[in-house]
């Protein structure tokens, strides 16, 4: 696409869908600031991992997708929450184990979905929730809908046999879903080079019969244009494909995790291409978004975030006598 | 009135499922115009078509998952684990995914896994396995596992309908080898219920499976030896199960056996012994015994499988030695 074409289609989106991806990073980025702040000062009861440096990924594709589409977000993707429209109140009450949380403190951190807004909520499990979506997205398509799923997941879910299986099964029954690779180069502390043998992770779409696309998981702008056109593909063909986002992890895996196995270029290096900062220099440059809506947005979350937290620290924790209460449901 | 065998009683249960329910669905390997490995699916595509009946790649994890996935989208799944022994490769799904969901999220998840189960013919160790107590440790699962036709028929219609994950077992020797006269219409069998299904005085036998068969033919024959009469309680359901009936044939009897097919140690007879022991202590005249299988893999020779596999006889000298403690 000449720059010219690219400017044009970039201005088509208007400023109100460029402003809710912008929303939705800097949500999360300040969002998961202020947590990994409270880890380290011994205000958050278990871990914190965070998606910071990745935000681009969940906001862009999101904001490509409608009302009926599914999600399995995995652990780095709070912007695909609040992208589908998930309140930053939550994520607080849910690391915060309240009984107001999306799991009432039955689960943590990042374990937490909004069916709403057609988001599942993630197990532990890597790679467990991709045929969750393949399930999900032909149970819709079955019931009518012409729903499209994206399943994120990191480059060492990968290695797991769920990710060959669901990809194979999405493959076979022509299911319209993207399995999203977030390569962010290590898994935990294993990097790619122990992790798998092929060049790029979308290459093992040609062993299932489906197409892989490579995309750069810090371009924002770049990856809501793509991620348009990929989604409008596989409503008018549904079918199955992988799409791998070059990103890195800004912190540890979680924030016990000093990360000191990355090496420092590779950081600076990625530091250079905040994903945040980049979408917004870009959209002003092309004239899209002014400064000041930026400023004024970036001090909207700011203030949402503060009053989130400080709302979920005076809500109840859950009362122990609900222990036992809904491990099935009734009849 | 039709006689059918259990194997037909699963499929008739499925076929008016699927005539009543547009969200039912079933999927698994080979299932469709193939008919399943046992067949118990057969014409079931042809009915229904092949949106609702379909064949899958060899993938326990995709099939597990994707279920869990439909079921929360307003299907309700019935898949086939081809064995339940090939169901351990995707364990995880009922564990992590299935069991926990609705805890978790509150969201339901009603789908159902029919998994062939029990030795008997020459299986060997991978196909031949009995895992219920596996199942029945997972909060969240139900655990149902039929004797007769008509009850295969009538739970296997309670269990699609539940709105829990409901891991149905089907005991393989018993698909062909069991036959009922039963009404053309039926009444779903509901979940968490036993019956008694042979009354007696002397002592209860709790059992389940292709045992409760073995252990009918066991009170036969100490009734024509010994002149004991032997009650015979089919649990029906494992995961909730009947308390309420054990206890009370456990007070009508004061002698406890509890049969079952699969392993010994932690199997479910230390769970229902472990009752026994908790709330009816006060009530035995003799321990609480076990029949089970050895703690060792499912043998293949038919010598070996014979040692292993718990059977009338051996319930039935269970039995006499019970009833002369």
């Amino acid at each position: 696409m000449s720059k010219k074409a690219a400017k044009a289609e970039v201005g088509a989106v208007g400023k109100a869908a460029w402003l809710a991806i912008m929303r939705s990073m800097m949500l999360a980025r300040l969002a998961e600031e202020r947590l990994v702040r409270l880890y380290h000062q011994g205000k958050i009861f278990g871990g914190v991992y965070t998606g910071i440096g990745q935000e681009a990924i969940g906001a862009a594709t999101t904001a490509a997708c409608g009302e009926h589409d599914l999600f399995t977000p995995c652990i780095r993707n709070m912007t695909v929450h609040l992208g589908r429209g998930e309140c930053v109140l939550n994520v607080f009450r849910q690391y915060l184990g309240r009984a107001t949380g999306p799991t009432r403190g039955r689960d943590g951190n990042v374990h937490y979905g909004n069916m709403k807004n057609g988001v599942y909520a993630m197990i532990s499990h890597l790679g467990a929730m991709l045929p969750v979506l393949v399930g999900g997205v032909m149970a819709r398509r079955r019931r009518g809908m012409d729903t499209v799923g994206i399943a994120y997941i990191g480059d060492g879910a990968t290695s797991t046999g769920d990710f060959h299986e669901a990809v194979n099964f999405a493959a076979v029954n022509d299911v319209p879903v993207i399995f999203l690779i977030e390569n962010n180069k290590y898994a935990y502390s294993t990097p790619n080079s122990d992790q798998f043998r092929c060049k790029r992770l979308a290459d093992r779409a040609a062993g299932y019969g489906i197409e892989g696309v490579c995309a750069d998981g810090n371009d924002a702008v770049g990856l809501h244009l793509l991620t348009r056109e990929l989604v409008a593909g596989l409503r008018a063909k549904p079918r199955a494909m992988l799409m791998e986002c070059d990103t890195l992890r800004m912190r540890g895996h979680g924030e016990h995790d000093d990360a000191s196995y990355v090496p420092r270029e590779l950081v600076e290096e990625y530091a250079k291409r905040d994903p945040i900062r980049a979408a917004w220099e870009r959209l002003m440059k092309e004239g899209v978004v002014p400064r000041e809506a930026l400023d004024q947005l970036e001090r909207a979350c700011r203030e949402e975030v503060d009053r989130a937290y400080h709302q979920a620290l005076n809500e109840p924790p859950p009362d122990p006598a609900t222990l036992l209460d809904g491990v099935y449901a009734d009849a | 009135m039709p006689e059918i065998t259990y194997l037909e009683g699963i499929r008739l249960g499925l076929q008016r499922l699927m005539r009543e329910r547009p969200e039912v669905v079933l999927y698994g390997e080979d299932v469709g115009a193939f008919g399943g490995a046992f067949k118990v699916t057969l014409g079931l595509q042809e009915e229904f078509g092949k949106d609702r009946v379909f064949d899958t790649p060899i993938s326990e994890s995709a099939i597990l998952g994707s279920a869990v996935g439909m079921a929360t989208q307003g299907l309700r799944p019935v898949v086939e684990l081809q064995f339940v022994d090939f169901g351990m490769t995707a364990v995880h799904h009922l564990l992590n995914n299935a069991a926990t969901t609705h805890y978790r999220t509150g969201i339901p998840v009603p789908m159902t896994v029919r998994a062939p189960c029990g030795g008997g013919f020459g299986g060997g160790p991978f196909h031949s396995e009995e895992l219920e107590s596996l199942f029945c440790l997972m909060p969240g699962l139900k655990v149902v596992y039929p004797a007769f036709p008509s009850d295969a028929r009538g739970l296997i219609y309670s269990s699609v309908m539940d709105p829990n994950p409901v891991v149905f077992l089907e005991n393989k020797y018993l698909y062909r080898h069991v036959k009922e006269i039963v009404p053309q219409s039926f009444e779903p069998v509901p979940l968490g219920a036993a019956r008694v299904c042979r009354a007696g005085r002397d002592a209860v036998v709790l059992t389940y499976g292709a045992m409760v068969h073995e252990a009918l033919r066991a009170a036969e024959q100490l009734a024509s030896d010994g002149g004991y009469e032997v009650m015979v309680v089919d649990l029906r359901t494992l995961k909730p199960y009947d308390a309420d009936t054990v206890l009370t044939a456990v007070a009508a009897t004061n002698r406890v056996l509890i049969a079952h097919e699969g392993w010994r140690t932690n199997g479910f007879g230390a769970e229902l012994s472990a009752l026994v022991a908790d709330r009816a202590f006060h009530l035995l005249d003799a321990p609480v015994r076990r029949v089970a299988a050895p703690d060792v893999p499912v043998p293949f020779a038919p010598e070996l499988e014979n040692a292993y596999r718990p059977n009338a006889d051996k319930i039935a000298t269970a039995l006499l030695e019970l009833m002369e403690y």
